[in-house]
């Protein structure tokens, strides 16, 4: 016999169950809304031999799996934070059945109306700063008639030189587009930057921001980005949005 | 399949907010968000996704397929 539990999405406020219909659930569940003191948990059921201990401990390694269950997740976190304010949880939450769930509305419940204060009528924005690719080096360095060892040692000296200038002056940009974009938004905070294995770029990523901001100034947001960007050519600023407010949905006490 | 974790649908050097209903989240950016950050409720079932390691994750995927090719042509 297999047994089953909850997945946790989201915890809402004043969300109209009937706004969920249609929206697919992970393992082609059926998504619910479990209630407890004015607090709502979006949830579906799941198998445990999936979603368990040792189920989660084999799936996450499998980027499929992972990739199917995020999506799943985020589909379901949209969906309920474009009609109420909403708390997304982190992936694979899991309780055992609906009492559980009632528990955990309880035991947070004031630390969770916090967050659904916090980011109420706002959505997260991302802006990532990366490191322009030095151009190919062009006669700057005079090439050697003879290729000594020395002058090829001096000339990579140089190269590997005023690539290290290059980037230090581009983190001083990233600091500056955050601190122009902290200014305009309710809350920003930098995440670390992602290696380059998983973005499949060659450049650096130097910022990895996220920004909480009013629904109706993401137009003048988003503009203050490409300004940035266009007072900075010397790196690549890239801006995605709006989300939900994922980078702000942390609970202050535990 | 798939091994790779898309940047976004765009790579512009500006703006480029997406189309109103198709705000889809680059993995890689989803993953961090899932895995990271975001609210933390214990619940029933214990597992740490601190020891989620995104990098060997993505190598091992990477490294599977490379496998599976090698072995498809016979």
């Amino acid at each position: 016999m297999t047994e089953s539990g909850r997945y946790l999405y989201a915890i809402a406020r004043g969300l109209d169950p009937s706004v969920l219909a249609g929206v697919p659930a992970l393992a082609g569940g059926r998504l619910e809304v479990v209630e407890h003191r004015g607090l709502e948990a979006v949830v579906s059921t799941v198998d445990l031999e999936e979603y368990g201990e040792d189920g989660l401990r084999r799936n996450l390694e499998d980027l499929a799996w992972l990739e199917e269950v995020a999506r799943g997740h985020d589909t379901v976190v949209q969906a309920v934070a474009t009609h109420a304010p909403a708390a997304p949880l982190r992936l694979a939450t899991i309780c055992l059945d609906d009492d559980g769930v009632r528990e955990r509305l309880d035991s947070s419940h004031d630390a969770l109306e916090e967050v659904l204060d916090r980011v109420e009528g706002r959505r997260e924005w991302s802006v990532k700063v990366f490191a322009r690719p030095r151009p190919a080096p062009q006669q700057a360095v005079p090439q050697p008639t003879t290729g000594g060892g020395a002058a090829y040692l001096q000339r990579k000296k140089a190269e590997s030189q005023a690539r290290e200038a290059d980037e230090s002056s581009a983190a001083v940009v990233a600091d500056e587009v955050h601190e122009r974009l902290a200014v305009r938004s309710v809350a920003g905070r930098r995440l670390a930057p992602q290696d380059p294995r998983l973005t499949g770029r060659s450049e650096t990523m130097l910022h990895n921001g996220a920004y909480l901001v009013e629904v109706d100034e993401g137009d003048a947001f988003a503009a203050l980005v490409d300004e940035l960007a266009s007072a900075h050519p010397e790196v690549t600023v890239e801006c995605h949005g709006p989300w939900p407010p994922y980078s702000f949905a942390t609970l202050e006490q535990q | 399949m798939t091994s790779t974790l898309d940047v976004g649908a765009s790579g512009g050097t500006t703006v480029e907010p997406e189309p109103v209903h198709g705000r889809q989240i680059a993995l890689v950016d989803l993953l961090d968000r899932l895995l990271g950050v975001g609210v933390v409720l214990a619940g029933d079932v214990v597992i740490s996704l601190a020891g989620v390691d995104l990098v060997q994750v993505r190598l091992h995927a990477l490294i599977s397929t490379i496998r599976s090719d090698m072995v498809e042509p016979r």
